[in-house]
């Protein structure tokens, strides 16, 4: 298929062709194009090719500041480990850092020594204050929002996307509570997920949860492709990590805390694996026990980087300018923070079909391309005469 | 008719069978009911619990306290400016109101002057429950020495919305300032100028400097009565502070510029979230810094008890006070206390022994001090009158206490004097510091309970049972009581009377207690009159208690005798025990109101009221039992009857506490004077529900 591209691309260079050729050779891709998509590989084995994060702070007031600490912590490291801020949904329940019994106006820390404001210049709340809810949590993730929401506030994954959903707040068995109102049951988020699988807005998701018994939550789970952490079991509670006598608030929970520290060794090129990270709780200092639901993954999780989840893989189409990439053959450069070889040695196989995908989709892109300049026809007319004056003067 | 009736008796339900169960066994279901309401009363204070701060938002002591030894200095260098000032100028007091006004200013607050004027709380019958009535203020300009002058400052909050705030109160006399006033307004001054510059405020911080000359009570009350009820009139007669202020400093250079107007609007702060009246005292040595809560207002109302919460437990905890609230001391004393805490220290031990899981740990000391306090905080309930100035929020739903501080050295040493104001100010910046943190209001902790300690309290669920216990024998005897005379009534008439019909039967059996029913109710009016007389008594010019008294006495006998002359033809006929029946029925009601109203006075009222309700009896009709049993019922019924006087019961009361030599005839007037000026529902209660009972018994008693 990658030798169809090969064949049309002389074509153009080497005969002074009329606009009318043009659209012959439009037409022919055009009936080119559907055996191109039914060749698409199916969905089990789309290659992992984006990520998302979704971070959800579920409590209001004061004396919850370390929920808010703890969602803007994780955001702080998944951004820092690479997945860009157009794919973060942040919902936070209340704004603390403005909050008027803050000693630091307009800043949050989630340690005393206060080295670390997380609310710098670079944070984008997607959802806030008593936007956060159940309803806008389940529509984010089942992507059933009513038409004016923003592309910003939506969770536009793909059946390549890897997602990490974080939630933290106060919770209790099979329940997380949000906003001192509502509380989402582990039945709505088994549901969600559900819907998510089968609309193939994922490849892999998990769910990581900072909550008193934070396992139950994940009890009605079935969808695979999921895998889930809890920070404590059923009947035991999550507690702070410390007090920040200065603000007069615990700044973070225990979980997440050491969740952080685990993190801030690595950079995005890092290899530790999810074993590596699930083993680093300890049940001692956690004063809970850490719980991981991995029966619904299918990859061992010591040969899976933590990176697949907290950092971002890219496709990224180099272009010279925004109008060559019709003629010139797209050149497709990956640019995976795998870092782990023995992914791609596990399954050569797997790659190269990945391959094909993806100029599948790039001759998808050229003649959704043509039909746009089909429709502008006079515009396409000039378009196209400075484009082949530029290859053929 | 009569064949259908017994399969239907059989067939009902199962509540109402129980009903007529109790109601056959009504005299020993009383007996057990009784005693096991005393004993239940008596095991309170094993039966409590230990407190804890219920409101998440709080979270007192999470914070580093910023009161430091300069704020210590800063309140010492005030204490001296306000000591040497009240010391050294004339007796007008606005010196002193000044100078705190100046420095609220200069720590950036805004200031006014509250004036009030002093109303001599008086009996008004017709507005019992409602506030005071208002009266206009007299237009008298050179009133400003009469009236009280209360600085007042507001702190902002630098980032707050202004909707709420927390008052800090500090009564201090301006005519005559003591050094232990000083200290407190030096206190209140440090913390104030602390809150001043901190950045983590969230409600308004309101600093009233009361003037206490004529009570603490009054001038905090007048002032939340302003606060609560705006003038927008622009009152001709009301004179301006700056006339007070000319009067007095006019030889003052300064003066000139001093803008009066400013300082007459009334400022406000929002909704008070709580406010904390502190007070230093000069108490008797302790071997730490010691804090007594009064936590009591009017009629048996508490402040949340989260607020005695954080207080206690920023005070142990993280200053290392020692934390009181009120005891009867003589309790402590009490060998009969001690007697019963130790058996029920061995009577624990012995269950313990026998059931290994029982962790009941009963220890006999603290069984003593857990009632000697439970007492006193259910005596000042009950009382219905506050302990302090705290009492005047709580009528507008703040939550609000008195803390009285006292330094373990004198107040004249000054290395004491600085780490007990280091301490000090640390609590109430700890304090202020926690309910800042509060969302809305007090809401999650107690309202209703007792405390048996500073860290232990029965709660509303638990002291209802011996209420309940006692109360609940009433209805059961006067069903009993009422039953059993219908079917006598009705048998020796049927058996009399068989040839006649049956009309006179069923009119005699089923209103029978209408008679009865008649002289209740002519009891109950009389004893509306008496409660009204003392108001009419205190219009008397030139009078004192005892002659009071004897003209209430008097007048009400009186009364009694007009009106059993007037309305003798109406009552007669009635058969006692249909009338004990409906005096025990009008005396539940009465109770079960008066538990909705103030539970302490229905608790301590039904002590009294429910035995003496349920013994009665003619002392002339003689009793089918043994001589001994006989005997000692009529003695019970005599000793019940003289004790459940409430005169005589004050009397002996009194007798217990002072020595009986102390007592005086004008004391019960002086008492329910005490009572009707605070506006005690207790006050009703003795006048409604406990004097028409009592005389109703003594009718009985005496009757033929």
């Amino acid at each position: 298929m990658a030798s169809m591209t090969q064949r049309l691309k002389p074509s153009w260079r080497n005969h002074p062709i009329s606009s009318h050729l043009l659209i012959f050779h439009l037409v022919m891709a055009s009936t080119l194009l559907p055996s191109l998509t039914s060749a698409i590989p199916s969905f089990s084995s789309t290659m992992h090719n984006n990520n998302w994060a979704v971070l959800v702070c579920t409590s209001r007031f004061w004396f919850n500041y370390r929920h808010m600490a703890n969602t803007l912590s994780l955001y702080r490291t998944v951004k820092r480990l690479g997945i860009p801020d157009e794919r973060i949904i942040l919902m936070l329940a209340d704004d603390m850092a403005c909050n008027s019994r803050n000693t630091y106006p307009a800043q949050v820390f989630n340690n005393e020594n206060h080295q670390l404001n997380l609310y710098g210049d670079n944070v984008e709340v997607d959802y806030r204050g008593y936007e956060v809810t159940v309803e806008n949590l389940l529509r984010v993730l089942t992507g059933r929002h009513e038409s004016a929401v923003p592309r910003s506030k939506r969770l536009l994954s793909d059946e390549g996307s890897h997602i990490l959903l974080y939630m933290t707040g106060h919770g209790g068995d099979e329940f997380l509570k949000f906003q001192d109102s509502e509380e989402l049951q582990s039945h709505d988020l088994a549901d969600a997920v559900k819907q998510m699988k089968e609309k193939h807005r994922f490849k892999e998701l998990l769910i990581m949860v900072d909550t008193c018994q934070a396992a139950t939550l994940f009890s009605q789970l079935h969808s695979p492709g999921v895998l889930a952490i809890g920070s404590s079991k059923k009947g035991e509670n999550s507690y702070s990590h410390h007090l920040d006598s200065d603000i007069g608030v615990s700044v973070v929970d225990r979980f997440t805390f050491y969740t952080l520290a685990f993190f801030e060794k690595l950079n995005m090129y890092s290899n530790a694996s999810l074993g590596s990270l699930f083993h680093s709780y300890n049940p001692n200092l956690l004063m809970s026990t850490a719980f991981y639901r991995m029966d619904l993954y299918q990859r061992p999780l010591d040969e899976v980087p933590v990176t697949n989840f907290f950092g971002s893989v890219m496709k990224t189409i180099h272009t010279d300018s925004p109008f060559r990439v019709i003629s010139s053959q797209p050149k497709v450069k990956e640019s995976i923070f795998l870092g782990d070889d023995k992914v791609k040695e596990i399954d050569k196989r797997n790659i190269k079909v990945e391959n094909d995908a993806i100029v599948a989709l790039t001759l998808k892109k050229v003649f959704l391309s043509f039909r746009s300049f089909f429709t502008y026809y006079v515009l396409a007319n000039t378009i196209i005469d400075t484009v082949l004056s530029y290859f053929c003067p | 008719m009569e064949e259908q009736k017994p399969p239907a008796a059989r067939k009902s339900r199962l509540i109402v069978r129980l009903g007529s169960f109790l109601v056959s066994h009504s005299a020993f279901v009383s007996v057990i009911c009784c005693v096991a309401g005393c004993i239940t009363l008596l095991l309170l204070p094993v039966l409590a619990k230990n407190t804890y701060v219920s409101e998440n938002a709080l979270m007192p002591g999470s914070a580093n306290p910023m009161f430091s030894n300069q704020d210590v200095v800063e309140a010492n260098r005030f204490v001296k400016d306000i000591y040497e000032t009240g010391i050294l100028k004339d007796g007008s007091g606005m010196e002193i109101a000044r100078l705190i006004g100046k420095h609220m200013e200069d720590v950036g607050a805004e200031v006014y002057y509250h004036k009030f004027k002093y109303r001599n709380l008086q009996f008004h019958p017709l507005c019992f429950f409602s506030s005071i009535p208002r009266t206009a203020v007299p237009q008298n300009s050179s009133a400003c020495t009469l009236n009280g002058v209360s600085p007042v400052g507001i702190i902002r909050a630098p980032r707050g919305d202004g909707k709420e705030s927390i008052v800090l109160v500090t009564p201090y006399n301006s005519e005559n300032i003591k050094l232990n006033e000083a200290l407190s307004l030096g206190l209140a001054y440090s913390v104030f100028s602390l809150l001043s510059r901190v950045v983590w405020l969230a409600k308004d911080i309101v600093w009233l400097a009361a003037d206490s000359r004529y009570g603490e009570y009054t001038s905090v009350a007048s002032w939340l009565k302003d606060y609560h009820n705006p003038t927008f009139s622009s009152d001709s007669g009301k004179i301006g502070i700056e006339m007070c202020f000319e009067k007095t400093e006019n030889h003052v250079e300064e003066q000139s510029s001093f803008d009066g107007a400013a300082y007459d609007d009334f400022k406000r702060a929002g909704t008070m979230s709580a406010a904390l009246v502190v007070k230093v005292m000069d108490k008797e040595r302790s071997e730490r810094d010691r804090v007594d809560i009064y936590a009591e207002a009017s009629n048996g109302q508490m402040p949340n008890l989260d607020l005695i919460n954080i207080v206690h437990y920023l005070a142990v905890h993280r200053q290392g006070l020692h934390v009181r609230v009120g005891t009867f001391g003589f309790l402590l004393n009490s060998a009969l206390l001690k007697h019963v805490g130790k058996t029920l220290q061995r009577l624990t031990r012995l269950a313990e022994s026998l059931n290994l899981g029982w962790k009941l740990g009963v220890n006999s000391a603290d069984f003593v001090e857990g009632t000697a306090t439970l007492a006193s905080s259910m005596y000042y309930q009950a009382l219905g009158v506050p302990t302090g100035p705290h009492g005047a929020f709580r009528d507008f739903q703040i939550d609000a206490i008195t803390m009285e501080l006292s330094p373990r050295t004198s107040l004249t040493n000054d290395n004491g004097i600085s780490s007990f104001l280091l301490r000090s100010g640390r609590l109430i910046e700890g304090v202020i510091r926690s309910v800042n943190n509060l969302l809305e209001k007090f809401h999650q902790s107690f309202f209703l309970y007792f405390l048996t300690a500073p860290n232990k309290f029965v709660s509303v669920g638990v002291y209802m049972i011996a209420f309940a216990l006692l109360v609940a024998p009433l209805p059961i005897v006067a069903a009993a009581l009422f039953s059993s005379t219908a079917n006598a009534r009705s048998l020796t008439t049927i058996s009399n009377n068989k040839p006649t019909n049956s009309k006179p039967v069923t009119r005699s059996g089923s209103w029978n207690w209408l008679h009865s029913a008649k002289l209740v109710f002519l009891v109950h009016l009389w004893a509306l009159i008496v409660s009204l007389l003392p108001y009419f008594v205190s219009q008397i010019p030139h009078t004192n208690s005892t002659t009071s008294m004897l003209s209430w006495s008097l007048s009400s006998l009186l009364i009694l005798y007009l009106l059993t002359r007037l309305t003798k033809s109406y009552v007669e006929g009635y058969q006692w025990e249909v009338l004990k029946s409906v005096m025990i029925a009008a005396a539940s009601i009465g109770l079960s109101l008066m538990s909705i109203i103030n539970f302490s006075t229905a608790q301590v009222g039904s002590i009294l009221l429910v035995p003496m309700c349920l013994m009665v009896r003619p002392l002339k009709q003689p009793i089918q039992v043994p001589i001994f049993p006989a005997a000692l019922l009529k003695i019970l019924n005599i000793l019940l009857a003289v004790v459940a006087f409430p005169p005589a019961s004050l009397a002996i009361l009194k007798g217990c506490l002072r020595g009986f030599e102390s007592i005086n005839i004008g004391d019960f007037w002086e008492w329910s004077e005490f009572l009707w000026v605070w506006n005690s529902a207790t006050y009703l209660f003795v006048a409604l529900v406990h004097l028409p009972c009592w005389y109703l018994c003594v009718h009985i008693l005496l009757h033929n």
